[in-house]
């Protein structure tokens, strides 16, 4: 395993999609899932599962992120 | 072919399969708010944050966003309830500490709350103008513990106390403190002001002035202001540390108000510690001190300069009306300086050259200065003294801030005409007996005299500095023309320009024929070589210097003035002469024979004259001899000075009305000045506008203005308006 920040998508087909923390940080949501400060599963594992998203749609949206860590700076 | 598509293609939005179930919403809520009992509880590691969310954002999608909040606010306080209970329950100083963390907790669970609710927050909370979830959560905190009516005033009760120990010494929990004041600041800064800050402000200005009026009766001025300053330093780290920032102007405010303000007119005004005696005891640090203290207070600074201008005029004035100080005046103008220059120190040391400080300084100098009205004259006695022996080996430099510090006394004189004739007649002393020290010091005095007050002031000085020139440049033309003469007694001659040297009547004498040939010779070549000059020679202002060869053959080098060497030259010719006989031969005038003869005989060391009877008077029928015993240890002896000293009575007054005399034509000028640019002007204003223009030299007195005008109309300057008896016209 990669030591760099990395953070774990778990689609509802249950597809793994591991990406950096920078680019998952775009969503507020998902932002706000890790830095919340309870003590939430979420930031123990470092991993999120969406059980209504699908791997297809998941994929694209990790690809989204990374596009707008390129170009939105 | 888009356009096709478009209507066979539609993208429906991507429904979940979702139960439109009527106990859906229960359901969900009750996840929901097992949710948050879990996280008040500190169990929030079992809950799955992306559950949760999804859950907040079904029920608010599917309009259950109401249910959904009212639950939260429902929920949210009970548990603030049962906090608040367990935090009365505390006992003592716990209390803070208990509320500290139950605070903490709150915070901590409120911000999770938020986060799982973050759709809601978007969505619902703006569209129905309710209070989002933070904001919410710090609400509801406020009303359920803060505002209990348990702990409200234990709470306040206790800051105030821990306050209160921190000011008698002790050290407390600060870190504590910090925590709860910056609570209070989050939940809203009416909270902080109604709840802590006002009372605050109210405890600590009881505490104040208690501290003040206990400390008033025991310190002195400076133990009360090192006191002062302390505790407004101690009130000012303290809000750095753990109060609002904004409080700091407001308790300092107060500081100021209770411990300054309240007692200013006391503390400047104590005996033997007050305002005055720091001043005359150069206390720099306490001035200071005072200085920055009152600064922060209204009206503090101008009480003490009212009370430093008071000081000091009162000061001024005993030293002008002091009838010992003013026998001698060099030490008068000294004792003027040395003042200035302690206030000056004063002003620059502990009142960090405040402006305002220097006008009064200036403003009771110029008071006081005026006050007396030798004033001129001394000031121009104390330059004479020091051009004639004072500045001897001083440096260049020093000479000039010697100049520099009469020229700031000059400033401060009101009547500047009368120094400008009173130096005119020391200059004309000093540089006919040759007794400057410097001529430099001379001529850069002028400069600066020339730059305060213009050409005009100091044109006919320094037309006494050229006469002085041109007139060693005539000598030395003479001597060059008539070399026979050089074996014959040497005549240095100053040809002085009557309109810049100060006039006195002349009266010549008869010179002793060796000399009087040598001055015709002058006279006829000086005409020679400048027609149409009438010369007069001012035997009363002369010196000689004569080689005299007393009884037992001493030698002795006699430095006299030309009327004492007249009456000298006559005992040539003969051994005895009278009173009468020497009137006749010599011309001089009565009185100045009387005091020259009276410096030759009767003064004891410089006696080359003996009298019979030897009184010290000199009476007609007094007869004079020789006196062949002379001794004296020097070589050379000096008889008679030409010294610039203190007018007797007589002599002022005459210099005043000579003073008086000019100021008319002055006034007079400055009148048709006025008029001829104003034409038509009323009398209230010519008075004004002639005081004016004629402040730089003197105080022009109305009256005096008023019987100038009245014989400008006299002489057709002016003519009074027909209708207005007030209004004068200019005449063409």
């Amino acid at each position: 395993m990669k030591r760099k920040d990395t953070v774990k998508l778990i689609s509802a087909d249950e597809m793994e999609f591991v990406i950096d923390k920078d680019a998952a940080m775009v969503s507020q949501t998902i932002r706000n899932m890790l830095t919340s400060p309870g003590g939430f599963a979420e930031t123990e594992l470092g991993e999120v599962t969406f059980p209504e998203i699908s791997a297809v749609i998941l994929e694209k949206i990790c690809q989204y992120f990374y596009w707008a860590l390129q170009y939105s700076r | 072919m888009s356009n096709q598509k478009k209507r066979n293609f539609q993208i429906e939005a991507f429904k979940h399969r979702v139960v439109v179930d009527p106990k859906y919403a229960e359901k969900t809520w009750s996840i929901l708010e097992h949710a948050i009992h879990e996280i008040y509880n500190h169990n929030a590691s079992g809950l799955s944050f992306e559950e949760l969310y999804r859950n907040a954002y079904n029920m608010v999608l599917h309009k259950f966003g109401e249910k959904l909040y009212s639950g939260l606010v429902a929920t949210m306080t009970a548990h603030l309830k049962e906090i608040s209970k367990s935090i009365e329950a505390a006992q003592g100083d716990l209390f803070l500490e208990e509320l500290n963390r139950k605070w903490n907790d709150h915070n901590k669970a409120l911000q999770m709350i938020r986060d799982i609710l973050m759709y809601m927050d978007r969505t619902y909370i703006p569209n129905t103008h309710k209070t989002p979830v933070h904001e919410l959560g710090l609400n509801l905190w406020r009303d359920n513990v803060i505002h209990s009516s348990k702990i409200q005033s234990r709470l306040l009760s206790m800051l105030l106390e821990l306050v209160h120990r921190e000011r008698t010494g002790e050290v407390i929990d600060r870190g504590l403190m910090r925590n709860i004041i910056k609570m209070l600041m989050d939940l809203g800064s009416s909270v902080y002001q109604e709840d802590f800050e006002k009372p605050f402000l109210e405890v600590s200005a009881e505490f104040y002035m208690g501290e003040s009026q206990k400390f008033i009766e025991c310190c002195d001025c400076g133990d009360y202001l090192k006191k002062a300053e302390l505790r407004l330093n101690e009130e000012i780290e303290r809000v750095t540390h753990f109060l609002d920032v904004k409080s700091e102007v407001k308790i300092t405010n107060v500081v100021e108000k209770e411990m300054i303000a309240n007692h200013m007119m006391r503390l400047v005004h104590m005996e033997n510690s007050g305002l005055v005696n720091m001043l005359l005891d150069d206390k720099y640090e306490d001035l200071g001190r005072m200085y920055n203290l009152f600064r922060r207070v209204p009206n503090g600074l101008s009480t003490i300069r009212d009370v430093m201008t008071s000081h000091l005029r009162e000061i001024g004035k005993q030293l002008v009306t002091d009838a010992e100080k003013l026998k001698d005046p060099v030490e008068f103008v000294q004792r003027l300086l040395d003042e200035k220059d302690k206030y000056d120190s004063i002003i620059s040391q502990a009142f960090s050259n405040d402006k305002t400080f220097q006008n009064a300084l200036n403003s009771s100098f110029e008071y006081f200065i005026n006050l007396n009205n030798r004033s001129p004259e001394f000031i121009s006695l104390f330059v004479d003294d020091k051009l004639r022996k004072g500045l001897k080996g001083v440096s260049e430099e020093d000479v000039e801030i010697i100049l520099d510090k009469v020229m700031m006394l000059f400033r401060y004189l009101q009547e500047k005409d009368v120094f400008e004739k009173y130096y005119k007649q020391h200059l004309a002393k000093r540089l006919l007996s040759g007794k400057t020290v410097s001529d430099d010091a001379e001529r850069s005095l002028i400069v600066k005299l020339k730059t305060e007050c213009g050409y005009q002031f100091t044109s006919k000085l320094e037309g006494m500095f050229t006469d002085m020139k041109t007139s060693q440049d005539t000598m030395q033309g003479f001597y060059a023309s008539h070399p026979e003469l050089t074996d014959g007694p040497t005549l240095v001659v100053q040809v002085l320009t009557t309109g810049s040297w100060p006039t006195q009547p002349s009266i010549t004498c008869n010179l002793p024929a060796e000399t009087s040939a040598l001055c015709e010779k002058f006279r006829s070549y000086y005409l020679g070589t400048h027609t149409g000059r009438r010369l007069s020679w001012q035997t009363n202002m002369g010196t000689a210097d004569i080689k005299a060869t007393f009884g037992k053959g001493q030698k002795h080098e006699l430095n006299v003035s030309t009327y004492q060497m007249c009456v000298l030259m006559l005992f040539n010719n003969a051994d005895r002469l009278s009173y009468k006989e020497v009137e006749q031969a010599t011309g001089i005038p009565a009185s100045d024979l009387k005091r020259c003869l009276q410096s030759m005989a009767c003064v004891k060391g410089k006696n080359v004259i003996r009298k019979e009877p030897m009184s010290k008077d000199i009476g007609e029928d007094d007869a004079f001899f020789v006196n062949d015993k002379f001794t004296s240890k020097f070589y050379k002896v000096k008889i008679g000075t030409v010294v610039a000293q203190k007018e007797s009575e007589p002599e002022k007054q005459e210099t005043r009305q000579r003073v008086e005399e000019d100021r008319k034509p002055q006034i007079e000028a400055a009148i048709v000045r006025i008029m001829k640019s104003r034409r038509v002007l009323d009398h209230n204003n010519i008075i004004a506008e002639v005081t004016k223009q004629l402040q730089s030299r003197f105080l022009a007195n109305p009256t005096e203005i008023k019987k100038r005008i009245e014989s400008l109309i006299e002489r057709d300057f002016l003519e009074r308006d027909n209708n207005d008896r007030k209004l004068y016209r200019y005449l063409a």
